[in-house]
C-alpha cells in the first residue's frame, strides 16, 4: 500500500512538473526579471527571420533619410551607426536593475535613441532638431502646419500641439510650439 | 460495518495526505524557480528586505532608484541620529509607491515620508519585469492585491502573481547555483534600503529633454499623488516631496512647476535638489557611477548630509542617538555598511576599473 501511495505521488508530481515546464509560451520569454539577459538572448534568437518582431519590421512606415542613409524605427542601429560615422556624442542610458542599455546618438541636426533587444540595439525614435535636416517629404522645422498636411495628407490625429501620422505600427509626430514647428519625431510603437 | 468505516477514513486521510504533499512539492518548486535576485539584479530583492526590519523608523523614503541609490540612511543616522529606511524598487511607479506606503503605515508611523516625484512622469503600467521586482517581494495583504491590480499590464494575469510558479516555470532550464544556495534564505542586498555603488563614471554629454507635446502629468499619476497626500494626512505623517539631483531622465521646468503648485496647494514641502547641487557640494565628475543617472556613494553621502539637516531643522525630526537598542542595532549596520565600502573599493582596485 505504501509503495502504491508513493508511486501515486511521484506520478502526480511528475505530471505537474512536466506539465508546467512544457507549456511555455512566448510571453514567458519576453519579460524576465532576474534572467532578463538570458531571455533577451532568447528573444533575439527567436526574432531571426520572423516578421512578427519589432526588429524585423525595421524600415517600415515613415523613414528619415540623410546622406543616402535610410533610418527607420526598429531598425538595427549598428549598421546605421557605421554608415553615419562619428556622432557628436553618445549618451549611454543603462536602465535600472540591468534591464538593458539604451543609447542616445547625437548628430548634427538630429538625434537617434535606441532600445535594447538581446545583444542588439534598435532605433526607438529619431528626432529632427533644427532646419538643417528635413524629412524625405520635404518638411523641416521652418515649415508650417499647412505645409505638413499638404505633404502628408489628411489622415492624421491632431491636438493643440501635435499632428501625428501612423503607418505600419510607427508614428511620425510634428510637435508645435505656438505656430512654430518645434520638433519632428519618428517613434517606434515599442516605446509606447 | 466498523471495518468499512475505518477503511473509508483511511482513504480520506490518504487523499488529504496526498493533496498536502502535492501542495508542498509545488510550493518547493515555486520557491526554487522564482528569481533570487542575489548576485545580479539585486534590486529585485529590496522590497522583501523591509519585513526583517524593526519597524520604528522616523523617516521612510518611498520611490524609485532616485531614492534608493541617492540617499544613505547610514549617514542620516551617523550625522543626525535619524532612523530611516528606503522602501525603494526599480522603476517604482506612483501607484506602487502608494500601496507600499499604505502597507508601511500598517506596520509603523514615521514622522516623515519622503517621495521622489520623478515617478509622476508615468501614467500607465510599464514593464512586467519591473512590476515583478516590486510586487513579488511584497507580503500578501490588501495593499499587495491593490498594488498588483494597479500595476498589471494587459498581457499580465493576476493568477500569475498569486502563483508565481505559473510565471516562472520556464526558468527550470536556467537555474543556477544561486537558486539552490538561496533557496531558504537570502542575503541582504541593501543598507536600510540603500543600494551602494562606490565606483565613478563622470557625467558627460548629458542630453536635454526632447520637446514634448504635452507636459501635463497624467490623471492617474495625480490620482495616486492625491491618495498619498490624503493617506499621510489621515495618518498624521508629514509628506515631503523631493526631486533627486539625477541629471537624467531630464526633469522639465514644466514638470517642476506642476509639483511646486501641487505642494503649495496641499501645503507640502518640496525640495528640488537639482536647484541646489552646488550647495550640496555635488561634483558630477566624481559623484556619479553612471554618468549622471544616479549618484555613487560619495554623491549619496553628500546629499544625505544636506537633506539630513533639512529633516532635522525644517521637518523637526529629532535625533535618537543614544537610544537603546537602536544605537546597538545601528552599530552593527554601520559596521556592515563600512565593510561593504571596503569590499567594493578592493574589488575596484583588483579589477583596475
Amino acid at each position: 500500500m505504501k509503495r502504491k501511495l508513493l508511486m501515486g505521488l511521484l506520478t502526480i508530481s511528475m505530471v505537474a512538473v512536466l506539465g508546467l515546464t512544457g507549456c511555455g509560451d512566448s510571453k514567458e520569454e519576453d519579460n524576465g526579471a532576474q534572467d532578463n539577459a538570458a531571455e533577451q538572448e532568447a528573444d533575439a534568437d527567436s526574432s531571426d527571420g520572423s516578421s512578427e518582431t519589432p526588429a524585423a519590421s525595421g524600415g517600415k512606415g515613415y523613414v528619415f533619410e540623410t546622406d543616402g542613409i535610410t533610418i527607420g524605427v526598429d531598425m538595427d542601429m549598428a549598421p546605421i551607426a557605421d554608415a553615419l560615422g562619428e556622432p557628436k556624442s553618445i549618451f549611454e542610458e543603462p536602465s535600472c536593475a540591468a534591464q538593458g542599455t539604451a543609447y542616445l546618438y547625437t548628430y548634427p541636426g538630429f538625434e537617434i535613441n535606441t532600445y535594447p533587444d538581446g545583444e542588439d540595439n534598435y532605433v526607438g525614435y529619431v528626432v529632427l532638431k533644427d532646419d538643417t535636416v528635413s524629412t524625405p517629404e520635404g518638411i523641416d522645422l521652418s515649415k508650417t502646419r499647412d505645409d505638413v498636411i499638404a505633404a502628408y495628407g489628411d489622415n492624421y490625429e491632431e491636438d493643440d500641439k501635435k499632428i501625428s501620422y501612423s503607418k505600419d505600427g510607427m508614428t511620425l509626430n510634428f510637435i508645435f510650439s505656438g505656430d512654430d514647428l518645434a520638433s519632428i519625431e519618428y517613434t517606434s510603437s515599442v516605446l509606447n | 460495518m466498523k471495518k468499512r468505516k475505518k477503511q473509508r477514513g483511511k482513504k480520506i486521510l490518504r487523499g488529504i495526505l496526498t493533496f498536502l504533499i502535492l501542495v508542498l512539492i509545488l510550493y518547493l518548486l515555486q520557491r526554487l524557480l522564482m528569481p533570487k535576485y542575489m548576485d545580479d539584479v539585486t534590486e529585485g530583492g529590496m522590497v522583501q528586505e523591509y519585513y526583517d526590519e524593526k519597524k520604528d523608523h522616523d523617516v521612510i523614503f518611498i520611490g524609485d532608484c532616485e531614492l534608493y541609490e541617492n540617499i544613505s540612511p547610514a549617514v542620516l543616522w551617523e550625522e543626525y541620529g535619524i532612523n530611516s529606511y528606503i522602501r525603494g524598487s526599480a522603476q517604482q511607479l506612483i501607484w506602487q509607491s502608494y500601496y507600499l506606503l499604505e502597507e508601511t503605515l500598517s506596520y509603523e508611523k514615521p514622522d516623515v515620508v519622503v517621495f521622489n516625484v520623478l515617478a509622476m512622469e508615468f501614467n500607465e503600467p510599464q514593464q512586467e519585469a519591473y512590476n515583478r521586482m516590486t510586487l513579488d517581494g511584497m507580503r500578501w495583504s490588501g495593499s499587495k492585491i491593490g498594488c498588483i491590480l494597479a500595476s498589471m499590464r494587459e498581457d499580465e494575469d493576476f493568477i500569475e502573481y498569486v502563483f508565481p510558479l505559473l510565471r516562472y516555470h520556464s526558468r527550470w532550464s536556467q537555474l543556477t547555483e544561486d537558486d539552490f544556495r538561496y533557496f531558504w534564505e537570502k542575503e541582504k542586498v541593501t543598507y536600510n534600503g540603500y543600494y551602494m555603488r562606490v565606483d565613478v563614471r563622470p557625467a558627460e554629454n548629458v542630453p536635454e529633454g526632447r520637446v514634448l507635446s504635452d507636459y501635463t502629468f497624467g490623471d492617474n499619476a495625480y490620482k495616486y499623488l492625491d491618495k498619498m497626500t490624503k493617506l499621510c494626512e489621515e495618518s498624521g505623517v508629514e509628506l515631503v516631496l523631493v526631486k533627486a539631483p539625477s541629471l537624467h531622465p531630464y526633469w522639465y521646468e514644466e514638470w517642476d512647476e506642476q509639483i511646486r503648485n501641487y505642494a503649495e496647494e496641499h501645503q507640502l514641502k518640496y525640495y528640488n535638489f537639482l536647484d541646489v547641487t552646488e550647495q550640496i557640494g555635488l561634483d558630477y565628475s566624481t559623484d556619479t557611477y553612471d554618468a549622471g543617472l544616479h549618484l555613487n556613494l560619495s554623491g549619496a553621502e553628500k546629499l544625505s548630509h544636506y537633506f539630513g539637516r533639512i529633516l532635522s531643522e525644517e521637518c523637526g525630526v529629532e535625533s535618537r542617538r543614544g537610544e537603546e537598542p537602536l544605537e546597538a542595532d545601528w552599530e552593527v549596520k554601520l559596521s556592515e555598511y563600512h565593510s561593504e565600502i571596503e569590499r567594493q573599493l578592493q574589488e575596484i582596485e583588483r579589477s583596475g576599473q
